[in-house]
């Protein structure tokens, strides 16, 4: 036996408790075994681990290293700039760890919201009397009172109620409110009307209730507890860098080692190799990278902010390029949450369509749009007040279409049996005009049963089987439409009888008489079905997940292109009796929608998709859709109809509530990771510039042709801002339609999963393009030392004005090639002329920044003296240009070959 | 398997929830049932009273069932007489609660349940009661992990408890992903990890199917105690049924105990089983 079904006397005996309450003394025992009732957020990891952990992953240590080689070389061999980079590296990554951080750590402030919504007072019973308590100090067996207005302060059975309505909202999203009775109750716990819930809402009546849960053993508390104890993994693009660490470190290792081995191999002296390798080693550390990708992540949230997607955690950028499904809400993000009535259906008059069509006729006496319209008007809670609708969208799309025909009907409500999920249908007793009548509304299947008769051209008719079916069939058929279909019925009662029968819910709604239907439809937003289109070409699946019946879900699933055939329908009462592996096999449908669902099955649905290696968004807004939103890779709420909580869990809100922005966002996502290996092969191909003059000073004793102070110059000056104007590349056409990287985590090859890192762009970046800058990097490099007057062999020393001028050649040819390989990268298969040269201001904007930051590096005395350069002839400038011009064609060629034969 | 049921009861209603499931495995073994207080010194007469209440309510319950039932009040140290009664009447395992404040101590030092798991010398099942009212399981369930010992005993116990409550068993396994260097964590889907699955997990489940309890099993990722709590609130099972920690307080220290996680965590009813061999 559980607690609903129990009677009064037995859940006062099974909770050792009484009429009366608990004793003071019980409840000071019960609360010490028990603990407040309060809703808690589940331990987590320090703030200052946390905070540790950004100084501490395998990228942050790769850089530690560098810097303690930075330094390990300074004190070697003094006054070569070692010190200086290896400062820089260290401030590269307290300022990195620190900004990460501070993105990272937003405040949890989803638990916040749900304890806003528990009551700070509550009126219990103890030893007899009542006593007003705070709500933290109820604890199981407590019995409390509970009136219009007042939150409920703990999971309980009603014990004693009066006319008691509930708002459940918070728990199950619905917004009609519920009749609840203490009476025992055979079905299930969360649909029992006998038990209260912590978090809701009473609006009406009054009862007691004894608690039998409390904290965070309530249903409440379980939704706080998912909300915080689910802790999202490492994004796709943390996994992603952490793997580009991994490469850079062993390329930069192995090597180190090789030119180790290669110099103690040509003889050259212990210290002298190790300086070396320390050299060489650091060199092919892109110091820049994670800065680049940080920022380049936040523009990526400014622009997604613009189109109305906000973005909550900076990951999320990139997370919602790689989404393999979206499960989304019906109404309000699919559909435009404006319900209107569409058809009305009598058996007198056939399908009528707004404006509707009305003569006098039509609305005299006992025709059956006159009681269609009479009953969608009275049997109906929304109100129109100083010319606004309030109240449900359903009722209040019936009472603006009865007010539209009938111009306002005046009568006194006698009785009211209120609308329930369980029942579908509500009803009321009505005066019109000395005329006591029963009109009852919902859906068909729950008041077709209770009708003997049917409204046919102002006189009643026998509802035999026959007209049964075919009134279900019109029905269905409505419903195919994608309407949702309201059925009416009415009946005359004896004024007396009506007051007397109040309580008795079955005769009151026994023997009516069948008017009509009418067809409410929710439109869906017009950009929708091109978002629907765009998903399905970009390889992403829509799951729509509503409380809809299933027929009015498919319908509006055509309707927007979301199914084309006939969808695998899932209905909310399978869920709780489906096991994981049949939902899986269900998932793997191709088209698949949810009906009839609860907020709380979103979660295993979720589950079930990221199981199979899916990146799941999921959209919500109800304070129980939390758990949901956090689980998923991103959880999308809604800003205008969600709620806090909804809010809080969220990685991304959406401002207008529209399918359409998260399609956006989605796109926005998948170019921010295309514009990430964008400016990773822009990075990596100074590399080899970088790399090969220093080995071949080295081995062939040629002067320095580049020190550590302008690699630092390149690798976070002259680069960043180019860097970061790849990162804010437009998206390109095909962007949304390829499949999406998906995340299948079995087998990446043949699940065709993009990788930031591939052998391609590290042969792009590295072979390609870094030989071809490699060549008129060395060509200027020598050009200034012969025509300084400098021979084979001869030794120069650092501080030599030739040698300076030779490096400085050097860090400017660097330069000028990554010129032109900025726009080399803007694309990896298209034409820059196709692109457009100047359609990116942002690459413009950094090239002139980083000319004028070279210039000053080179002309002005202060540059000179900080990174050891001396000033360049124009002709060095000019020698430069064709090899960059060649690099460009060079991409071109590339390109366009991949373009004719991939 | 169980012949002899002990429930250790206090002036706490915890003890008396804990009691019940005592109570029903008991039912569900046709068991012989001791219901126990063991008054210590100094107590007051409110708690004697609380208690003995307790007592007399489980002992009509118990024999509302069919149990063979005995009430026990007992004056002394808990630890001993306990003991003492598990000693002379061959006490096959006991049932007892822990306390708020006992969830709230490290590793259980210094709690009576802790001495009870360690140094009764029979099996113990201790039982954190976060709920009142009936106890209904519906669905239990039970986390395992590999290298498991007294099988049969473990298997036994859940499958009693299941059918004394009619309950769905859902068995539950964390794994841990594939890691390589250069690509990290590979993460298998279900049917893959169900390949993957311990020698050990599959005995328990034929174990359980010789007692022809429907069970689930599912398989996971994660932090185990924070998996477990997770998939406890969120596939509404009403009570877990788990093993006692094995780490030594070193490495509970080092690198935290889920067990009492868990035991903190919890949002249904727990049940830890010592099981008898373990220590013997």
């Amino acid at each position: 036996m559980k607690i609903q079904n129990l009677s009064k006397e037995e859940v006062l005996k099974s909770l050792l408790t009484s009429d009366n309450g608990l004793s003071e003394e019980d409840a000071k025992r019960r609360l010490h075994e028990y603990g407040l009732n309060e809703i808690k957020e589940v331990r987590k990891r320090p703030l200052y681990l946390r905070l540790i952990s950004q100084f501490t992953h395998f990228l942050a240590i790769l850089l530690w290293i560098s810097a303690f080689l930075c330094f390990l070389s300074e004190y070697l061999h003094p006054g070569e700039g070692m010190l200086s980079l290896g400062l820089a590296v260290v401030g590269v990554i307290v300022i990195n760890a620190i900004f990460t951080f501070i993105q990272e750590y937003r405040a949890e402030k989803a638990v916040e919201a749900l304890k806003r919504l528990l009551p700070f007072n509550v009126k219990v019973l103890r030893d007899g009397s009542v006593r007003e308590i705070p709500a933290r100090e109820v604890v199981p067996g407590d019995v409390f009172l509970l009136s219009e207005g007042d939150k409920v302060s703990a999971d309980a059975r009603l014990i004693e109620a009066n006319r008691l309505m509930i708002n459940n909202a918070p728990l199950t999203g619905e917004s009609e409110s519920k009749p609840r009775s203490y009476k025992p109750f055979e079905g299930d716990y969360l649909e029992s009307p006998n038990i209260v819930f912590a978090g809701t809402l009473v609006v009406s009546g009054n009862g007691t209730a004894t608690a039998f849960a409390t904290g965070m053993s309530t249903e409440f508390g379980k939704i706080a507890h998912l909300t915080s104890a689910v802790e999202p993994g490492l994004s796709p693009l943390q996994k992603e860098i952490l793997k580009v660490t991994k490469i850079i470190a062993v390329i930069a290792l192995t090597t180190g080692i090789f030119f180790f081995g290669i110099g103690t191999v040509t003889g050259r002296s212990f210290w002298h190799n190790l300086l070396f390798a320390i050299g060489i080693t650091i060199a092919n550390v892109p110091e820049g990278l994670l800065p680049t990708v940080t920022l380049s992540l936040a523009m990526g949230s400014q622009r997604m902010a613009r189109k109305k997607a906000l973005i909550r955690t900076l990951t999320s950028v990139e997370t919602l390029g790689s989404v393999t499904v979206i499960c989304t809400d019906k109404t309000g993000t699919l559909t435009q949450n404006k319900m209107e009535v569409e058809r009305i259906w009598t058996a007198s008059d056939g399908t009528k369509v707004p404006p509707y069509p009305l003569c006098g006729k039509d609305m005299e006496g006992f025709s059956s749009y006159n009681r269609l319209i009479t009953t969608a008007h009275l049997c109906n809670n929304a109100v129109y007040e100083n010319g606004k609708y309030k109240g449900d969208p359903t009722e209040i799309a019936m009472l603006k279409a009865a007010r539209e025909i009938s111009d306002g009907i005046q009568s006194e409500r006698i009785a009211e049996i209120p609308f329930d999920s369980e029942r579908k249908r509500m009803t009321t007793v009505n005066v019109i005009h000395g005329e006591t009548l029963v009109l009852t509304k919902g859906a068909l299947e729950t008041v077709l049963p209770l009708c003997s008769g049917i409204l046919m051209d102002k006189e009643f008719k026998a509802l035999d089987d026959e007209s049964k079916k075919s009134l279900t069939t019109i029905y269905h058929s409505m419903m195919d439409d994608g309407l949702r279909v309201m059925a009416f019925a009415f009946k005359n009662i004896e004024p007396a009888h009506g007051m007397n029968m109040m309580q008795a819910e079955d005769l009151l709604e026994k023997d009516l008489v069948f008017v009509g239907l009418m067809g409410l439809e929710d439109p869906p937003r017009p950009e929708v079905p091109e978002a629907i289109k765009k998903c399905r070409e970009a390889g992403i699946k829509v799951i729509m997940i509503t409380g809809d019946a299933s027929r009015t879900a498919v319908a509006i699933a055509k309707q927007i292109g979301l199914v084309k055939g006939m969808p695998a329908v899932i209905e909310g009462y399978e869920m709780d009796t489906k096991s994981d592996s049949s939902l899986r096999e269900v998932l793997l449908s191709e088209e698949i929608i949810f009906a009839r669902m609860s907020p709380r099955h979103k979660m295993r649905i979720v589950s079930v998709l990221q199981d199979e290696g899916e990146r799941v968004a999921v959209t919500g807004d109800g304070v129980n859709d939390a758990p949901a939103l956090k689980k998923a890779d991103i959880g999308i709420s809604m800003g205008i109809m969600g709620t806090d909580v909804a809010r809080e869990a969220a990685d991304m809100v959406l401002l207008d509530d529209n399918f359409a922005t998260i399609v956006n966002a989605i796109e926005e996502g998948r170019t921010i990771f295309e514009n990430i290996k964008k400016f990773i092969t822009y990075i990596f191909a100074h590399g080899t510039p970088e790399a090969i003059p220093y080995i071949m000073f080295s081995i062939f004793k040629i002067p320095l042709p580049l020190t550590v102070m302008q690699i630092l110059a390149i690798d976070l000056g002259t680069e960043t801002i180019p860097a970061l104007a790849l990162g804010a590349e437009p998206p390109e056409a095909a962007i949304m339609r390829s499949p999406s990287r998906s995340s299948k985590i079995t087998s990446p090859v043949k699940s065709g999963k993009k990788e930031i890192i591939d052998s391609f762009l590290l042969i792009r970046g590295y072979v390609f393009i870094g030989l071809i800058s490699t060549i008129g990097v060395l060509f200027v490099y020598f050009y200034v030392l012969f025509k300084g007057g400098w021979q084979w062999g001869t030794v120069l020393p650092i501080d030599n004005p030739l040698t300076r001028q030779a490096s400085t050649a050097t860090f400017l040819g660097i330069v000028i090639m990554q010129i032109g390989n900025v726009f080399a990268c803007r694309s990896s298969h298209e034409s820059m002329f196709r692109l457009g040269i100047f359609s990116n201001k942002l690459v413009i904007i950094g090239i002139v920044v980083e000319v004028i930051l070279s210039s000053f590096i080179i002309y002005h005395p202060f540059g000179n003296k900080i990174f050891g350069t001396a000033p360049l002839g124009l002709d060095v400038w000019l020698i430069l240009i064709p090899f960059s011009a060649l690099l460009l064609f060079a991409e071109e060629i590339r390109k366009a070959y991949i373009r004719r034969y991939k | 398997m169980y012949k002899n049921i002990l429930a250790a009861v206090n002036e706490f209603t915890n003890s008396e929830i804990a009691a019940r499931y005592a109570i029903a495995l008991a039912k569900s073994c046709q068991a012989r049932l001791s219901l126990v207080f063991v008054a210590e010194e100094k107590i007051g007469r409110d708690v004697f009273r609380h208690a003995e209440s307790a007592l007399e309510r489980l002992f009509i319950e118990a024999e509302g069932q069919d149990i063979e039932v005995e009430s026990i009040t007992e004056k002394g140290d808990p630890l001993k007489k306990i003991n003492d009664i598990v000693r002379g009447k061959n006490i096959d395992i006991v049932f007892t609660a822990t306390r708020r404040e006992d969830i709230q101590k490290r590793f259980f030092a210094k709690t009576l349940a802790r001495e009870f798991m360690v140094k009764l010398p029979c099996s113990v099942a201790m039982v954190r009661v976060v709920r009142m009212g009936r106890i209904h399981p519906k669905n239990i369930l039970v986390p395992l992990r590999a290298n498991m010992t007294n099988l049969e005993e473990r298997a036994c116990f859940v499958a009693k408890l299941a059918q004394a409550f009619n309950s769905a068993v859902t068995l539950f396994y964390l794994t841990s992903p594939i890691t390589s260097f250069f690509h990290g964590e590979t993460y298998l889907n279900p049917a893959q990890r169900e390949k993957h699955i311990p020698r050990d997990i599959e005995n328990f489940t034929e174990c359980l199917n010789r007692y022809d309890i429907h069970h689930e099993k599912k398989t996971g990722y994660g932090s185990v105690s924070r998996s477990i709590t997770i998939e406890a609130a969120h596939r509404r099972n009403d009570l877990i049924v788990m093993g006692e920690s094995e780490r030594s307080l070193l490495r509970s220290i080092i690198s935290g105990n889920p067990v009492e996680d868990v035991l903190r965590e919890t949002p249904c009813n727990l049940i830890i089983l010592r099981p008898e061999h373990e220590h013997r």
